[in-house]
């Protein structure tokens, strides 16, 4: 994936050798313990806004390549099933989040 | 059009699946979705090597669009009902480019892949096997598309639309969020666009808000003057078709155009005017 293509893969592009100081957000998504593999990880902003979106991957995985901030992560999975937290982002720095469903 | 010419839902899908003269296209980026499981009877058609030349930055030309979609066993009088990933992010591009060329009766799928997963509804690996046709395109319709030259003219004459995130706009970051940061030479914006983010017109599983929320979105709340033409444009074009697909399709708004070198050519060129900032 690069800058000829917008969308993202499931479980996010993956993470390169040089993160070139970006503040990254990845995480994995279980219900049970057991990895989630359909779903959506959408990423909001301060303001509760959209920022970006990844389908999970198939260990329940998702990435996001995010400005130094606030964010909410939130999960959308079949059956209705959501859930949310809040993490912190900042350059150079990979923030690793947990979401249980 | 109204939204039951150019959006159906999932049920009437099933319902309608092993008619003939229904097509099912999914169109994705990333085609591995298509391969891991799609709508029984699909075919697959890939963004970047289907639709793009494969040299220059350009769209593939009518004679390559008739071979793909006779190939495809798609006929010039067959509905083609258009889904994909990324909340129909590339569907709304590939269905601004069956209108492009010319193809009347062409639909989306409302929620596209994301609602259709999200309701556990069926997705098989069998590749259906369709004939070939002769499909024959008509020239480009240059009506809903719009080039770099005709974008820095609009500045302050039309509505200019730039559909990325917030921060895309500011300049904070040159691409989505869930991408790495490398794109344009310069972050930014184009002059008096206003900022009107595409997952605003969604909802949540990927479905288009309803018409009356569409117009206080674009009208009160954004302050487009629809007595005005409209140049929509985000990072490459397929973000902003949705938005194309949004104002020209559902909102019936008469002359809107997608831009489709959006900012990875606008923000590459040179002596062009950038703002960068939040919007106002």
């Amino acid at each position: 994936m690069s800058a000829e293509g917008c969308g993202a893969p499931a479980g996010g592009v993956p993470l390169p050798q040089d993160t070139g100081g970006q503040a990254i957000v990845e995480g994995q998504v279980t219900r049970s313990g057991v990895a989630v593999p359909v779903g959506y990880a959408r990423l909001l902003d301060e303001g509760g806004d959209f920022v970006a979106e990844v389908p999970l991957g198939q260990d329940g995985g998702f990435r996001f390549f995010a400005a130094p901030g606030t964010w909410t992560v939130r999960v959308l999975a079949q059956d209705g099933l959501r859930a949310e937290q809040t993490v912190t982002a900042a350059y150079d720095h990979v923030t690793a989040v947990q979401v249980s469903m | 059009m109204s939204r039951p010419d150019v959006l159906v839902d999932a049920d009437w899908v099933e319902e309608h699946l092993a008619d003939p003269g229904v097509v099912l296209v999914e169109v994705d980026e990333d085609t591995s979705a298509y391969d891991t499981g799609h709508i029984s009877g699909a075919v697959k058609i890939d963004w970047k090597k289907d639709l793009q030349d494969p040299v220059r930055r350009d769209f593939v030309d009518k004679a390559g669009f008739d071979a793909l979609l006779s190939e495809r066993g798609i006929s010039n009088d067959d509905t083609v009902i258009l889904y994909g990933g990324n909340n129909n992010w590339f569907a709304a591009y590939a269905y601004w480019y069956f209108r492009l060329y010319g193809h009347q009766n062409v639909k989306l799928l409302d929620g596209g892949r994301k609602k259709w997963e999200l309701d556990s509804r069926e997705l098989v690996k069998d590749i259906p096997d369709r004939a070939a046709t002769s499909y024959v395109a008509t020239d480009q319709d240059s009506a809903i598309r719009a080039f770099r030259d005709e974008v820095v003219a609009a500045i302050g004459q039309r509505n200019l639309v730039d559909v990325r995130s917030p921060d895309e706009f500011a300049g904070r970051l040159l691409a989505p969020a869930h991408l790495p940061q490398e794109s344009a030479q310069r972050g930014g914006h184009v002059p008096t666009a206003k900022n009107v983010p595409w997952s605003k017109a969604a909802n949540e599983d990927g479905t288009f808000k309803s018409d009356d929320q569409l117009r206080a979105l674009y009208g009160d709340e954004a302050g487009l003057d629809f007595s005005k033409d409209t140049i929509a444009y985000c990072r490459i074009g397929e973000r902003s078709a949705h938005t194309w697909f949004v104002l020209h399709e559902l909102l019936d708004q008469p002359n809107v155009k997608n831009y489709d070198g959006s900012w990875t050519e606008y923000g590459s060129l040179v002596g062009v005017p950038i703002e960068i900032g939040d919007a106002g």
